[in-house]
């Protein structure tokens, strides 16, 4: 089999990883290396399904002896099979990176014959990248569950991002769908990895090398499994509490095999798992917590309008916000105003008091906020009002392009157009 | 500013960053601002302008330059160099107005967003520096063999410079000339030092079978990692607009 064939097998097989983010490590370039890594990340083209490719994302090989139901690489699909050498691996990864097609290399695998084998050869991989070809790109790579603590710090020293996949979010689940897999088995490296990365960062002289510069993250898939949004964003939450998690991903689930314990989706729930991610920001950058936006009335979040807005609503006593008077989180919480508007704000605030006019000069975008803020004591315009139903048909009326519309479909005087037996009936008896 | 003289006249330059300081320096002696100023190549005599060229002096600009590191900030300087290298109108008025009140009045010039000029440069700089790191993904080079990449661009912006200095510190030893073909300019490196200058002529050789096997495979794998259920054409597009396509070899066979 050549390169092209396994690459075609080996890229197929991977795709369903969400994660491609090269960010988080500011590896320096040494003396006659290759690459370095940028803090930042950056994106080298967009596939046909808008997500950024900026990692050569490939499995070692696809040959897996679990059998997971929800996985197109389980051992009793039947599936092409294919396996890179470390080297081909290695070289592919050079070769694309010296052409800047990618930004760093993203490897996974199944597990072949025992995690533990699996995990030696992806080190191998790794180490003729990191030691042959002296290459400083980025590197991400995925830990075996079940593979031994030794492995894990060895692989660890020389990449810059490492995760395990959770992908299903609660113990029946797993018990139902991977059978095989472990719930200790997936958390305790997790643990053991977060671990590592704080006591290497403290002394960092000490240890000499980076262990995990970007940190770990992991994956969850979202509609294989009866989970509610409220049970998968507290799990989130945890982890990036407990574990101190980089990422979470959230991947919608694409029907890629039939089984009787697996839902059968005819598209993978894209808005639910966009819902998700938007609340995923909302917990890491904007100071919110789970209970916050979800509860166990409300355990799902509403598709009409994103979380922040859907929050704000529930909680109208809290508005309207002065902008020239509240704080950096207090700004966050306003529907529309993200990260980069509210740091603009409190800068261009110290100089002088700011009216909606200046708002706008300074790029802030105030079509959902304006609802909610007032400035100098003034609302936006007159005829607004703290009111639960005029503010809320006001967002949907903005948000209507965005959303899936409803089907109608043009009536037309010309179908049915043949006379059926009962018109014949009625034109005989004269009623028609 | 408010003590400022405004006179009536057009300052010309030579189209360097040391000649637009030079003007900074010699309006922040006399405290007097021009009316305009304009880039002498790309300047057609007006009957209304009153023109003055200003000829770069390097040890004015010298001054300036380690000036506005001292006494505004570093990032001044920054936000001065990347809006210098846009295709903006007005940039020139727009950098010498930002740098003059912000000799007067220190780092707090990067706080005042609601003025107008400094909202112009600070935006600006955003917008090139976006279209700089965008360029830093999109870019392809070609293996022409002799240990040499070539790379065609076409931005809208004159990043060359910065996107050279970025390849210059992954691929140190790699010689590759980077082609921005809306200026006809050309980045060269040797694996020592580099150069900006016009391009010289250059036909595209015929590449090598390795490279034709890597940009096979990397075609290949760009269709492959697509998940065919999410198409989304139209997202795909916000992050990549059609005008990067024809130097991207992903996309070079048009689609589907």
């Amino acid at each position: 089999m050549d390169t092209l064939e396994k690459l075609k097998i080996l890229s197929d097989a991977a795709k369903y990883d969400a994660s491609c983010s090269s960010s988080g490590s500011n590896r320096k370039n040494t003396n006659n290396g290759i690459g370095n890594g940028h803090n930042s990340g950056i994106c080298h083209t967009w596939g046909a399904d808008g997500r950024c490719i900026s990692l050569l994302k490939i499995l070692l090989s696809n040959c897996c002896i679990y059998d997971c139901k929800y996985c197109i690489n389980r051992c009793t699909n039947t599936v092409k099979r294919a396996t890179f050498t470390p080297k081909e691996v290695a070289d592919l990864t050079i070769n694309f990176y010296k052409r800047n097609y990618i930004e760093g290399l993203f490897l996974s695998s199944a597990v072949i014959k025992s995690p533990d084998h699996t995990m030696e050869m992806l080190i191998q991989a790794v180490t003729i990248l990191r030691k042959d070809y002296n290459f400083n790109g980025y590197i991400h790579c995925k830990t075996i569950p079940g593979c031994s603590k030794e492995l894990i710090d060895k692989l660890g020293n020389l990449v810059d991002r490492m995760s395990i996949n959770i992908e299903l979010p609660s113990n029946d689940s797993l018990k139902l769908l991977a059978p095989q897999k472990e719930k200790t088995g997936i958390l305790e490296p997790m643990s053991y990895i977060s671990n590592n990365i704080k006591i290497k960062k403290i002394d960092k002289s000490k240890f000499k090398t980076n262990f995990v510069p970007a940190g770990q993250t992991t994956q969850l898939i979202v509609g294989a499994t009866p989970e509610s949004d409220l049970k998968i964003l507290k799990l989130s939450e945890n982890l990036y509490k407990k574990l101190s998690l980089k990422r979470v991903y959230y991947s919608a689930y694409v029907s890629v095999n039939q089984d009787t314990n697996l839902p059968t989706l005819e598209k993978p729930p894209l808005l639910r798992e966009n819902r998700l991610y938007q609340a995923d920001w909302l917990l890491r950058y904007y100071g919110f917590e789970a209970d916050e936006l979800l509860n166990e009335t409300h355990p799902n979040f509403n598709t009409l309008l994103d979380p922040k807005c859907d929050w704000a609503l529930r909680n109208l006593d809290k508005f309207p916000i002065e902008i020239n008077s509240a704080s950096y989180f207090t700004l966050l919480r306003i529907p529309g105003i993200g990260v980069i508007s509210a740091k603009k704000i409190i800068t261009a605030r110290r100089n002088f008091n700011l009216d909606f006019v200046a708002l706008k000069k300074l790029g802030v975008v105030l079509k959902r906020a304006q609802f909610f803020i007032t400035c100098k004591g003034k609302y936006y315009d007159k005829v607004y009002k703290m009111n639960h139903s005029f503010i809320e048909t006001n967002l949907l009326s903005q948000e209507r392009l965005i959303l899936p519309k409803p089907q109608f479909k043009q009536l037309s005087l010309f179908d049915n157009l043949l006379p059926t037996k009962e018109d014949k009936i009625k034109c005989l008896t004269g009623s028609l | 500013m408010s003590n400022w003289k405004f006179i009536n006249k057009t300052y010309l330059y030579d189209g360097t960053f040391d000649g637009l300081l030079t003007i900074v320096f010699n309006c922040y002696s006399t405290k007097t601002l021009p009316q305009n100023v304009e880039n002498e190549q790309n300047y057609t005599n007006n009957f209304l302008d009153n023109t003055t060229f200003i000829q770069t002096d390097y040890e004015k600009s010298d001054r300036v330059f380690k000036g506005i590191e001292k006494n505004i900030c570093y990032d001044a300087l920054y936000n001065s160099y990347y809006t210098f290298l846009s295709n903006e109108k007005n940039k020139e008025i727009n950098i010498l107005k930002y740098l003059c009140s912000g000799f007067d009045i220190g780092p707090k010039i990067n706080t005042m967003l609601t003025s107008s000029y400094v909202y112009k440069v600070i935006s600006t700089k955003k917008r090139v520096y976006g279209e700089c790191h965008r360029f830093k993904g999109l870019l392809r080079f070609i293996d022409v063999g002799n240990n040499l990449f070539y790379s065609s661009i076409h931005p809208d912006n004159n990043i060359i410079e910065p996107l050279g200095h970025h390849f210059i510190s992954r691929l140190p030893t790699q010689n590759f000339i980077i082609h921005d073909k809306n200026r006809n300019i050309a980045f060269l490196y040797n694996g020592k030092t580099y150069k900006i200058e016009q391009m010289p002529k250059f036909v595209l050789p015929d590449v090598s079978d390795d490279e034709k096997l890597y940009q096979e495979l990397w075609k290949s794998f760009f269709k492959s990692v697509t998940i065919n259920e999410r198409t989304n054409r139209r997202c795909q597009m916000q992050f990549m607009p059609k005008k990067y396509w024809k130097d991207l070899i992903e996309e070079q066979k048009g689609h589907d």
